[in-house]
């Protein structure tokens, strides 16, 4: 809409602009998720987010019981910068927390 | 690999460099080689050693010679070829005749008149305006050779750089010195003469011979007994512009052994060539126009000859040396006493002056020609960029381009970088834009927030002022209370107080949630402020190409770019105030807020308002605040931020709150300031009529905009008690009803228990509204907050004396707002 | 560039370099390269425990591919100004693909 009335048509990243400086949650590689707020990114969807909390899956396998149950490991962060490349999905926590209830 | 034959790889590396080498493992190609070693055993060294160095002859030193030189035989003879002094000095005879030739055939042809003044200055290209100088700082002063020669008016191939000297590898290297030990009689090999392979040795005989060709040579010698005076002089300086180290200038060392060795090696065909080129030029006869060109100075005044300046540079810098250096043998004393006295005389007086302006010219031009136009315009840019950078003018120096690139750092160092030289100069547009942001997020230690802890001083010296200044005029207040005393029985009798609590008390607390907004809506809004931003960031770009100031006489061109620029400013600022989306309708019985308060409710939408103040205009801003205003109890900040000792605010809600009366109320606060009474009065009856009062005056923002409005009404009526009559009227009439609506909810203003400290702005609030209250009303308001404030005394005499002062000083802001002090409080 | 650019402001800065193998790293940022390959000063492991053949080293190069996260100290990041930049770096990412 305004985006094409600006000459460019809609891209992905544009809706990763308008979480600037909104909570987001960022899911990684290896079974992290991020929850913080966007305050940087680009092309390569290197980020900078703050007050950041990071959720680590931690599945761990025991062998007496064939059994796999999921630790969660929480850490805090102030400021974060966080290479593109371990970046799998960007969304706006909101809209995650609308889409859960 | 090893130098030494060991195996140096560690044993876990061998098992990983056999099966997979890969990363961090380049392949070695010398691996099968070495490993001899088994993994795990130990190393014997019997074992490995190749024993290569028993093999060793002591004895044999067939190469030595190659290497060092001739044995010791030849060795006397070493640097023999370099000995220029001892050579010279056996032709000083015929130098010294060649001298007083020279000077003769100088007195002879009288030279025409020279001007003193060099005829080009260097700076004569700086008089086309389309000169762009070469900004490039002169390669031979780091020692390289400079890129071109332009404009080589003797081109003399330079002997050092003359034969294409190939770099050889090391089997050519070594082919040449088995060749060599092969046939020791041929002194060098026929190709690739390098000139360590050049036999040194110069024999003895041979300098008799140079001496025999005494006459032949005499011209070399003379040169190198004066390098200096191959100095290029002014003029030919400037010839040679960049032509750094005089070709003539490094033939003649090399002159005597060039010759020499081409005499010693008749046979040796393959090396002449090498050594033609440069031989033509150096045994040319000096001609008179060259040595001119060499030393215009020498042959100036009258043909006599110059006498060295008397404390001349040319000991210390004989490069720059304009005196002659050759002793000057034109005039010996003896001929002088031979003169006729008047000749003497004139010649003496003529000697003295030539002498005084020749020491001048040298003080002042002892350093000229060190740095070319080039150097000194490079020179001259740095300093402006550095000036620029001081001054921080950078960001105009800088192109647009550049900045996007590296926006943030450059910002980022302008704003936090370096103080301002001087304090006096105004923030540039950076600093403006950005530093007086507020975040609040972020409180400690950061630059942030200060904005909000400004404001709050400021808002309390506002409340302090308003109390003072009625405390200084307890006269005029009592007549104006006095003159207000009827009409406070008036309104009391007519505030439809009852009427509005209870339109209000309904939906009061339960004030209908905020419409959930849709994932769709939310995006729209947030589209919305990006666009705003846009628009913002645009107008910043465009107000850093601000073009100069135009005045009366400024070219029609530039008042031209003036309007272009304006044109586009109002344009760009047109389409920020669209953007905003304020002028869209308001309904407020919509599900969905207005666009513009729906920005509102996301933090960067907050920080919006400030940056948008500095765009827009007085009347925008008003819209912008009424707006605002009119809106006040829609906002989460309000609506959803009634806190009460039981059910405290949520962090989120807080956040909120505090980033709106960091980033909103500053720029409100600002505006109102300096509004005049009836902006004030309109936006108080606006919220006395069309917001929940109760709400407003329960929730900290709308608490301090009611604390800002009234402060203000009240300096007003202090500094200009003479105001329309009719305006103080309607004043009145609004603060009363304003006082009979917050009455009821005075003992629940404060949200927190007495042991929340953040309870200041609630004491402002008291203290503004108490300030311009009738004595019966500052009764109503020590009855409704009384409990409070003994609470308060109470608690604050168990704390630190700091924090005790703190809290009593608040508490304070109210009581002497009343004509009261916690002192009296025993 | 954006984020050369934000590192360039955080040289001399403490920062903690945590790699995708886990592996935390205190330092002081030396210097960053636009492929924000990093130099640590005082570069210390803060499980000194866990990866003890690093305690050794001091300073360090970190190739910028190996990097995870970045720590940074909030007090030296200017979240309007960043946030302006990000905004300014889309806008001629999207200027340039057209």
């Amino acid at each position: 809409m305004e985006e094409k009335d600006e000459g460019g048509h809609a891209e992905p990243l544009d809706l990763v602009r308008l979480c600037l400086d909104e909570v987001v949650v960022v899911r990684l590689r290896g079974n992290r998720e991020l929850k913080g707020r966007l305050h940087a990114y680009d092309s390569h969807c290197n980020l900078v987010l703050g007050e950041v909390e990071e959720t680590i899956y931690i599945v761990e396998e025991e062998e007496e019981d064939e059994q796999s149950h999921v630790r969660i490991v929480k850490k805090q962060s102030e400021m974060l910068f966080v290479r593109g490349d371990s970046v799998v999905l960007i969304a706006p926590a909101e809209g995650i927390q609308d889409l859960r209830s | 690999m090893s130098f030494f034959g060991f195996d140096t790889t560690l044993p876990r590396d061998h098992s990983h460099s056999a099966r997979a080498p890969g990363f961090g493992q380049p392949a070695d190609p010398f691996a099968s080689l070495s490993g001899g070693a088994a993994d795990d055993e130990i190393i014997d060294f019997e074992d490995t050693y190749d024993g290569l160095g028993d093999q060793l002859d002591d004895a044999d030193d067939a190469l030595n010679d190659d290497t060092f030189g001739g044995g010791p035989a030849t060795q006397q003879t070493v640097g023999k070829d370099f000995d220029f002094a001892g050579q010279t000095s056996k032709i000083a005879n015929t130098l010294q005749e060649e001298q007083m030739l020279f000077e003769a055939r100088n007195l002879r042809k009288p030279p025409p008149v020279q001007a003193s003044k060099p005829a080009r200055t260097g700076y004569e290209s700086y008089h086309d305006p389309d000169y762009i100088p070469q900004l490039e700082a002169r390669a031979d002063i780091w020692g390289l050779q400079p890129k071109q020669v332009p404009q080589q008016k003797q081109p003399e191939p330079q002997a050092p750089s003359a034969p294409a000297k190939k770099m050889m590898s090391l089997d050519e290297v070594e082919a040449m010195m088995r060749a060599q030990t092969a046939s020791q009689t041929t002194a060098a090999p026929p190709v690739q003469p390098a000139p360590a392979q050049i036999p040194p040795s110069v024999p003895m005989r041979h300098q008799q011979q140079i001496q025999h060709h005494g006459a032949q040579d005499q011209f070399a010698p003379q040169i190198l007994q004066a390098p200096h005076q191959q100095q290029p002089s002014f003029s030919q300086q400037q010839a040679h512009a960049e032509l750094p180290a005089h070709p003539v200038q490094i033939q003649p060392p090399r002159q005597p052994a060039a010759m020499q060795r081409q005499r010693q090696t008749p046979d040796n065909a393959g090396q002449q060539p090498r050594y033609a080129a440069p031989l033509p030029s150096a045994q040319r006869p000096p001609s008179q126009p060259r040595q001119i060109l060499q030393n215009p100075n020498r042959l100036s005044g009258q043909g006599l000859p110059v006498m060295p300046p008397p404390t001349g540079p040319r000991g210390a810098l004989p490069v720059h040396s304009r005196g002659p250096s050759f002793p000057s043998m034109a005039i010996t004393p003896d001929q002088l006493m031979q003169m006729p006295e008047e000749q003497r005389l004139a010649y003496l007086e003529e000697e003295a002056r030539r002498a005084k302006r020749n020491h001048k010219i040298a003080l002042l031009s002892k350093d000229n020609g060190l740095m070319t136009p080039q150097d000194k315009n490079f020179i001259t840019r740095i300093q402006l960029q550095q000036l620029m950078a001081a001054t921080g003018g950078l960001e105009e120096a800088r192109s647009e381009a550049a900045l996007a690139e590296d926006f943030y750092y450059h910002v980022f160092s302008q704003i936090r970088g370096a103080h301002r030289q001087t304090p006096q100069q105004p923030a540039n547009q950076f600093a403006q834009t950005y530093l007086f942001q507020t975040n609040s997020r972020f409180g400690a230690g950061r630059r942030h927030g200060r904005g909000g802890d400004n404001h709050m001083q400021r808002m309390e010296q506002q409340v302090q002022r308003a109390v003072e200044a009625a405390k200084a005029k307890p006269k005029n207040k009592q007549l104006v209370i006095e003159g207000s005393l009827g009409k406070i029985s008036f309104s009391n009798s007519k505030t439809p107080r009852p009427l509005l609590n209870i339109k209000r008390a309904e939906t009061g607390d339960k004030h209908p949630k905020p419409h959930k907004s849709s994932i769709a809506d939310r995006k729209e809004v947030l589209r919305n402020i990006e666009d705003v931003y846009r628009a913002l960031m645009e107008i910043d770009d465009h107000e850093r190409a601000l073009p100069p100031p135009i005045n009366e006489e400024s070219s029609p061109e530039a008042i031209q770019n003036h309007m272009e620029w304006r044109t586009k400013f109002q344009a760009l600022h047109d389409k920020l105030w669209e953007a905003t989306k304020i002028m869209e309708p308001i309904n407020l019985q919509s599900p969905t807020p207005h666009p513009f308060i729906a920005m509102l409710s996301h933090a960067k939408g907050k920080k919006l308002i400030s940056r948008l103040f500095r765009h827009i205009d007085d009347q925008e801003r008003v819209t912008v605040i009424t707006m605002i205003v009119v809106h006040l109890d829609h906002l989460p900040v309000v609506n959803q931020a009634i806190a009460t000792p039981e059910e405290p605010l949520s962090p989120a809600i807080r956040e909120q709150v505090e980033l709106f009366v960091h980033a909103v109320i500053p720029p409100y606060f600002t505006h109102i300031q300096t509004s005049p009474l009836n902006i004030v009065i309109g936006l108080l009856e606006i919220i006395l009529q069309r917001t929940n009062l109760h709400l407003v005056a329960r929730s900290k923002v709308g608490m301090e905009m009611l604390t800002i409005l009234l402060s203000r009404a009240e300096i007003l009526k202090q500094s200009a008690p003479e105001m329309d009559v009719t305006e103080w009227e309607k004043w009145t009439e609004l603060y009363n009803r304003l006082f009979d609506t917050v009455e009821p909810v005075l003992p629940v203003l404060f949200p927190g228990t007495v042991n929340d400290t953040d309870d200041k702005y609630i004491w402002q609030f008291l203290a503004a509204i108490g300030v311009g209250a009738s004595p019966e009303q500052q009764q109503r308001l020590v009855l409704g907050v009384k409990d409070r404030v003994m609470d308060t005394v109470t608690v604050s005499r168990a704390l630190p004396p700091d924090m005790s002062a703190a809290r009593l000083f608040n508490v304070n802001l109210f009581m002497r707002a009343i004509g009261l002090d916690v002192e009296l409080l025993g | 560039m954006l984020f050369f650019s934000f590192f360039k402001t955080l040289v001399n800065h403490e920062i903690t370099v945590e790699l995708k193998n886990e592996i935390c790293i205190r330092g002081t940022l030396k210097s960053v390269d636009q492929f924000l390959n990093i130099k640590l000063d005082n570069a210390e492991t803060t499980d000194g425990a866990r990866w003890p053949h690093l305690c050794s080293t001091r300073d360090m190069f970190i190739r910028g591919s190996v990097v995870r996260y970045v720590h940074l100290p909030a007090g030296m990041v200017d979240i309007d100004l960043l946030e302006d930049a990000t905004r300014k770096e889309a806008a001629a990412a999207k200027e340039k693909a057209k």
